[in-house]
């Protein structure tokens, strides 16, 4: 009876690879995050590269490479075609992100593995949604609402809930119940008893968890005193995501402390970064959102931050010690691992890394401990061709453009030979068909090419060429011309042209330099050499993650007590020790799934719908408990008019039923009552509340589970024959609701 | 128990519920523009939309009708825009009554709405007593107003709803309530043309059982965009090229900021009116200049495409000014000013030195409430008052150019033909006008499905929906589908408007309740001998069985399958039993019994009877109580020949089987009667039934 679900993982299980799963909901293929490594590793989409025709929907949770830097690659080479599901600002920072990843990498490598095109492809077909919009999914997916939800953890994130038949699926990886400056906390605790729920066990292990203020306090203490020395500090971030948070921090702290000095915010997109982001107020804590509304203070209007776009401009900085956040967090490519490079070996310089990074990369390795002393990195560029090189290349392209014609040119022939012969049996051989001509110029042989330019050549029927010629016939009628009314329509639009067509594409703004290095096409090769970097500089790693911790995952799973829960992205011991932890004492059905394992968690509820009808309701009489409200009905099962079951007040009178007590008692939520009561009551031992001066109660049996999940509560109220007990007594049932 | 204490109160309740009605009453708007307030109410959730102040009044006058309704019992209420008419009395609504709800609107209404009453509260002069609120008032509002944004859908009491653009303004919003099922539109202030700046209001993808819209424009058909745009900038064009004033009275923000747009843009356009200066003499817009800067997430993409390149908002060529002093009138210029109704302030000061000269032009943009000069001035009278009580003549140029933003009735009929809701309410346009539409709202849906409702201030418009209310039945009770005449017992559990059937234990699996079981331990000094107990409990009770404890060996009876009564020692017994009213009652009864023993251990003299003859002595007993009972309410009952007792009341005669209840009468009245009254003399006689667990 309930909707099928199957989760099978295509990367990022039992590991830290980046997160992609295939969620398939009553044959409905979702495809949750999408995402890819700062290494372009493509061995992990091996798994994708199965499935990525038979997606329907992809949903993106948040804007960064691991949750959605496979994206264009899958659109242009896997075949993914599906629509995309996400909110604005994961729209629009994931796009800055995927263009900051391709241009530090286009700096370092011939990277040919997507384009800027593809990038600008596939996020051109997004559909945003605002954060709990219930979006009824069209065709295929009909009857399927999705909805994103506040994730915290970055700007726009999302936890995803997938609703069929009044089932809920809900994705939640990455999610942070902490609020920060710049974001509110999850929502997350607000689902109650989803029929799954996919998390990751990703802090499952990560338990102590600083708190904000302190954490605050170490990390400016330790950026100031580096400062004070004279050294310079770099952060390397990620493009659009943790980054903001840091920099609101760090913007705070020096108009708090009237600092001097310089912060760089250095990525290839930073001036798009923040301009975006000043406009995504509405999704931000509502803090920001407040004190915009009563002072208009925009929290992204940065005063100490100075936004760049290109190394040479931080070169050309005045000398002095300079706060520095640059991308990429992993230090494996992108602005941060040149000045890494170039500030390692001075030990007055601090490396801050405010991210675990990923494995495999440049920053894992300096994040160990103990840090090396030594790193190898093979540092490369991009440099314009010069002397010999070029005169090779331009060589090189024009041996490889007259190839390319000449193939073109035999292909051509070949084909107009066999077009020849259809053409001749056209019936209307005066037609000028200006789609073959490209293929004649072949059929004349390569002689013609350099005379015959487009649209100046012969139709294929005409044995020679001649000039393009078209029939501008018009039809006449008894009044004259027949005229389109439509052209003379005084056009709307006209006044807006103008303004519509400048930067209409996708892209937007992108920064002029930016523009002009993607326009670049001056031939250039990358040189790359290996050297060994001394790390003296100090290396300090403090936890920005905005990641719930491993007690509060716990508590949150508690509470949220999904009958099915679907496990991801995380080592294998975290995956292992959350899946006990969650057998033990949240749900019976934990699964944990490897890579294009798939988990069948279609929810083995039995339900059937019945109308209530009138006379029936009328004699229930709900009680009030928390924000819902019960009652017990026997009823009787009689058809509505449109065949609909229902349910009818008894004819005869009820079978008594047991009584049922409906209530949570929390033994210090009742102690608290008690006292207020008047009663003297104290803890004593093994749980038991002891009331008065002889009666006892406690709890027996398994220890409740915070939600209720572990079964009734048995509660054992024990004591002599006297006043107090049936007082106590009382005040126990008063907690209590009885059916 | 339930169904005892059920069956109690059956009478209480009205037969036909009043939860099924749902009721419209507008408080201010209803056949009148400004004030706009309108109140809703349906199934004990109760709504009010907008919360204006009518600008043509001051003081109390001016708020919606407040009076007729409960503030305390209103759940949502919800702000569609930031015009006065619609969101002015907000701060009084919030506290200076009982309102204690949530109020919503999204994020781009509340940054503007807090600037423009607190500037609507410094402009306003009237004497102390008049004013509504102060700032502090605006102030403390700002921290009860919750925002939404477009499409996100809230819940809230059960009443879920969710809010669409809806063009007229920045920030505008048609909101969509559903009630258990029932959905209801509210348009606010709507336009379905995408102008320079704004998004065409939204189709909403589901149709509405109620549509309360807008009918500002009547039936008049706007001119399309691009002309209008032309007429204004001609207008303008012209008159200042001979050397006259232009003068545009207008609402500080919504529509100034697309005219200033226009203005720009024709003066780029055109060179050779760059040295004719264009003044826009709001400081409120000047402020608001950053909330257009922010939300360009709520315009259109032509808007947020130019702000990819340059802020559209950042003019060229219109300067700022701050008051009449710092205006030097020495030429041809053109000046936007507030407030938009000419009622007072920079826009009259201006009007009355200019209002003489034929060379100057007047542009009234937009619509104009009833009583306000402008609307005055739009119908060119000869003479008009000045602010100083004198008659000047009328010979500057009037036009009127509407670019209020309002649907016309072009796009009110396709709306409504789009949505088809089986109920229309017209509110928020005058009574003529307003007529005039239903009229010809009726001539396109003349299928008479549709209801068009033109309710007048404090007119409530009922509805009645059917709402059916659905079930889930799910876990346990649901693993067989039930056939016609089954029965279903569980817990319901009500959650907003959504229903869910269980079984009891099931309940902590679906839902956040749980259940409990209360285990009750108490023990009792008692030194005499245990078997005197056993006795006792055996004249009382039913059924009572003895065992051993398995632990201590110590001799345990339980009563009534209920209640175990066990020897702790020497001196002291206990009784265990879970609870539930039954058990407490007998459990009740057997401490008073062995309290009694204890006082009474002398007297005890231990009676040989025989069991089967007690039993039969009971049923004689019990014959007799029910037959001296039946007599008391019926009169005439006598033992018939087959052991049935026959009843006679009233000449109807009625046949009781003693054993199963069964009645036999061709009366139905009487034998319902006797039927019910065995069932209660039964369950008085024998309170405690056996199989009660069962």
């Amino acid at each position: 009876m309930g909707t099928s679900v199957q989760v099978t993982p295509l990367c990022g299980v039992y590991n830290e690879n980046p997160l992609s799963y295939l969620v398939s909901v009553d044959g409905f293929n979702f495809l949750i995050d999408c995402g890819w490594n700062d290494l372009f590793d493509t061995s992990l989409l091996e798994a994708l590269s199965r499935v990525a025709s038979t997606i329907d929907a992809v949903l993106l949770s948040h804007p960064d490479t691991l949750h959605l830097g496979a994206l264009p690659y899958a659109m242009k080479q896997l075949g993914l075609s599906a629509p995309v599901y996400a909110t604005e600002p994961v729209h629009r920072l994931g796009l800055l992100t995927m263009y900051d990843q391709f241009l530090s990498r286009k700096q370092v490598s011939d990277f040919d593995l997507f384009t800027l095109d593809d990038i600008d492809n596939a996020f051109q077909n997004v559909i945003r949604l605002t954060y709990s919009q219930n979006y009824h999914l069209p065709g295929k997916g009909e009857g399927i609402v999705i909805a994103p939800h506040v994730a915290g953890h970055m700007l726009g994130g999302s936890i995803w809930r997938i609703t069929k038949d009044g089932e809920d699926v809900i994705y939640a990886v990455d999610y942070n119940h902490r609020k920060e400056r710049h974001l509110n906390g999850t929502v997350l605790q607000s689902f109650v008893r989803p029929a799954v729920l996919i998390t990751d066990a990703y802090h499952a292990l990560y338990t102590n968890q600083t708190a904000r203020q302190q954490r605050d306090k170490e990390f400016l203490d330790t950026i100031s005193k580096h400062l004070e020395v004279g050294g310079n500090v770099l952060l390397p971030v990620d493009t659009a995501g943790r980054v903001l948070e840091l920099l609101l921090i760090l913007e705070q702290h020096w108009s708090q402390r009237g600092f001097s000095f310089p912060i760089y915010f250095l990525t290839y997109v930073s001036s798009s970064t923040i301009d975006y982001v000043k406009s995504f107020l509405e999704w931000m804590s509502d803090s920001i959102s407040k004190s915009f509304e009563t002072s208009r203070d925009n929290a992204f209007l940065l005063r100490h931050v100075t936004l760049l776009i290109n190394k040479t401009d931080l070169d050309n900085a005045p000398p002095g010690p300079k706060v520095v956040l640059a991308s990429m967090g992993s230090l494996e490519a992108g602005f941060a691992r040149d000045i890494f490079v170039e500030w390692a070996n001075d030990p007055r310089n601090l490396v801050l890394f405010t991210e675990t990074g990923q494995f495999g990369t440049l920053a894992r390795m300096l994040q160990s401990a103990p840090p090396p002393k030594f790193v190898k990195v093979t540092m490369s560029k991009r440099v314009p061709l010069a002397g010999e090189e070029l005169i090779a290349y331009e060589e090189e392209q024009n041996r490889l453009k007259r190839e390319e014609a000449l193939r073109a040119s035999l292909v051509k022939e070949e084909e107009t030979k066999a077009s020849h012969g259809s053409d001749d049996n056209s019936s209307e051989p005066m037609v000028i068909d200006t789609k073959t001509t490209r293929d004649v110029v072949g059929s004349h042989g390569p002689a013609y090419k350099d005379i015959l330019i487009d649209g100046f050549v012969p139709p294929s029927s005409s044995v020679a060429p001649m000039f393009p010629f078209f029939d501008n016939a018009c039809e006449w009628d008894e009044f004259g011309e027949v005229i389109n009314p439509d052209d003379y329509v005084i056009k709307d639009e006209d006044m807006d042209r103008g303004a519509m067509h400048t930067g209409g594409d996708v892209d937007g703004r992108l920064d002029e330099a930016t523009a002009s290095l993607m326009l670049d096409t001056r031939p250039s090769k990358v040189i790359s050499n290996e050297l060994i970097v001394t790390v003296s500089c100090s290396l300090v790693k403090m936890d920005y993650e905005g990641r719930s911790d491993g007690r509060s995952i716990k508590s949150m799973i508690a509470h949220v007590s999904p009958l099915k829960l679907v496990l991801v992205h995380a080592i294998a011991e975290a995956t292992e020790h959350l899946k006990q932890h969650c057998l033990n004492n949240i749900c019976p059905h934990v699964y944990a799934p490897q890579i294009e394992e798939t988990v069948d968690v279609t929810s083995d509820l039995c339900a059937y719908k019945v109308q209530l009808s009138e006379k029936l309701m009328s004699n229930v009489i709900f009680k009030k408990l928390g924000d819902s409200e019960v009652a017990w009905v026997d009823s009787e099962v009689g058809k509505t008019e449109s065949d609909m079951r229902s349910l009818q007040p008894m004819a005869g009178a009820a079978s008594p039923h047991k009584p049922v007590l409906v209530g949570d008692l929390k033994i210090a939520d009742f102690k608290q009552f008690l006292s207020s009561k008047g009663v003297q009551v104290e803890f004593a031992g093994g749980g038991a509340l002891r009331c008065g001066e002889y009666v006892t109660l406690r709890k027996v049996g398994p220890t409740g589970q915070k939600g209720g999940a572990s079964g009734p509560q048995q509660i054992l109220i024990e004591g002599p024959l006297c006043e107090d007990y049936y007082k106590i007594r009382d005040y126990l049932y008063s907690q209590f609701y009885l059916l | 128990m339930a169904s005892s204490s059920t069956s109690l109160k059956r009478r209480e309740q009205p037969t036909t519920r009043d939860g099924d009605q749902l009721i419209v009453t507008p408080l201010g708007a209803g056949s009148e523009v400004g004030r706009s307030c309108v109140y809703m109410s349906f199934r004990g959730k109760n709504i009010l939309f907008d919360c204006g102040i009518h600008p043509a009044y001051s003081g109390m006058a001016a708020l919606p009708y407040f009076d007729e309704i409960d503030p305390s019992t209103i759940d949502v209420l919800l702000i569609t825009h930031f015009h006065i008419d619609h969101a002015a009395s907000l701060p009084y609504f919030l506290e200076k009554t009982t309102f204690n709800g949530r109020v919503f609107m999204t994020h781009a209404t509340k940054a503007i709405y807090k600037l423009l009453l607190t500037d609507y509260v410094k402009v306003s002069k009237v004497s102390v007593e008049d004013m509504l609120f102060d700032e502090q008032d605006i102030n403390k509002s700002m921290d009860k107003i919750e925002v939404i944004d477009f499409h996100q859908t809230v819940e809230v009491n059960g009443i879920k709803f969710w809010c669409y653009t809806a063009g007229h303004v920045l920030g505008a919003a048609m909101f969509m309530v559903d009630i258990a099922g029932v959905r209801i539109l509210y348009t606010g202030d709507y336009s379905r043309e995408e102008d320079r700046h704004l998004r065409a209001a939204e189709l909403p993808q589901f149709s509405p059982d109620i549509c309360i819209i807008e009918s500002t424009s009547g039936v008049q058909l706007h001119q399309s965009r691009h002309i209008r745009e032309k007429r204004f900038t001609d207008v303008i064009h012209s008159t200042v090229a001979q050397g006259g004033r232009v003068l545009i009275p207008a609402f500080a923000l919504g529509r100034a900021q697309e005219l200033l747009l226009i203005l720009d843009e024709y003066w780029a356009n055109h060179p050779d009116l760059n040295n004719i200066p264009i003044y826009y003499a709001s400081p409120l817009a000047k402020k608001c200049m950053a909330v257009y800067q922010t939300y360009i997430l709520s315009m259109n993409d032509r808007i947020r495409n130019q702000f990819a390149n340059s802020n559209p908002f950042v003019f060229k060529h219109i300067l700022p000014l701050n008051s009449i002093d710092d205006f030097s009138d020495v030429g041809p210029c053109v000046v936007m000013a507030t407030p938009g109704g000419l009622q007072s302030g920079l826009s009259r000061q201006l009007f009355d030195s200019w209002c003489s000269d034929k060379k100057n032009a007047c542009i009234i943009p937009g619509y104009m409430v009833e009583g306000t000069l402008a609307k005055t001035i739009i119908n060119e009278p000869k003479e008009v008052t000045l602010m100083n009580g004198l008659t000047a003549p009328l010979n500057m140029q009037v036009h009127y150019i509407s670019f209020s933003a309002h649907a016309d009735y072009a796009q009110t009929s396709t709306f409504l033909k789009e949505l088809m809701p089986p109920n229309i309410i017209l509110v928020h346009g005058e009574a003529n006008e307003m007529m005039r539409l239903k009229q010809k709202l009726f001539t396109e849906f003349p299928d008479g499905n549709t209801r068009i409702m033109t309710p007048k201030n404090c007119e409530s418009v009922e509805m009645y929906f059917n709402s059916e209310k659905l079930a889930k039945t799910i876990g346990r009770l649901a693993e067989k589908t039930p056939d016609v005449g089954d029965s279903v017992s569980g817990i319901l559990v009500k959650k907003g408007f959504t229903y869910q059937i269980m079984a009891p234990d099931e309940l902590h699996v679906f839902s956040q309740l749980s259940t409990a079981t209360v285990t009750q331990r108490i023990t009792i000094p008692f030194a005499g001998a245990f078997g005197v107990i056993k006795h006792r409990l055996e004249k009382i009770f039913e059924s009572v069985e003895s065992s051993t404890d398995e632990e201590s060996g110590l001799p345990a009876l339980k009563v009534h399958e209920r209640v175990t009564v066990k020897q702790e020692s020497e001196k002291h017994i206990s009784l265990q039993w879970s609870s539930d009213p039954i058990s407490d009652m007998v459990s009740d009864s057997i401490v008073a019994l062995v309290l009694n023993i204890s006082r009474e251990v002398p007297k005890i003299v231990v009676e040989e009877e025989d069991a089967v003859k007690s039993e039969e002595e009971n049923g004689k007993k019990v014959e007799k109580v029910i037959y001296a009972l039946l007599v008391s309410l019926f009169g005439d009952v006598k033992l018939g020949e087959n052991g049935k007792l026959v009843i006679r009341v009233d000449g109807n005669v009625a046949q009781l089987d003693k054993e199963s209840g069964e009645v036999e009468s061709e009366h139905s009245g009487l034998k319902e009667r006797i039927r019910v009254a065995f069932e209660r003399i039964r369950s008085a006689v024998k309170p405690i039934p056996l199989s009660a667990s069962s």
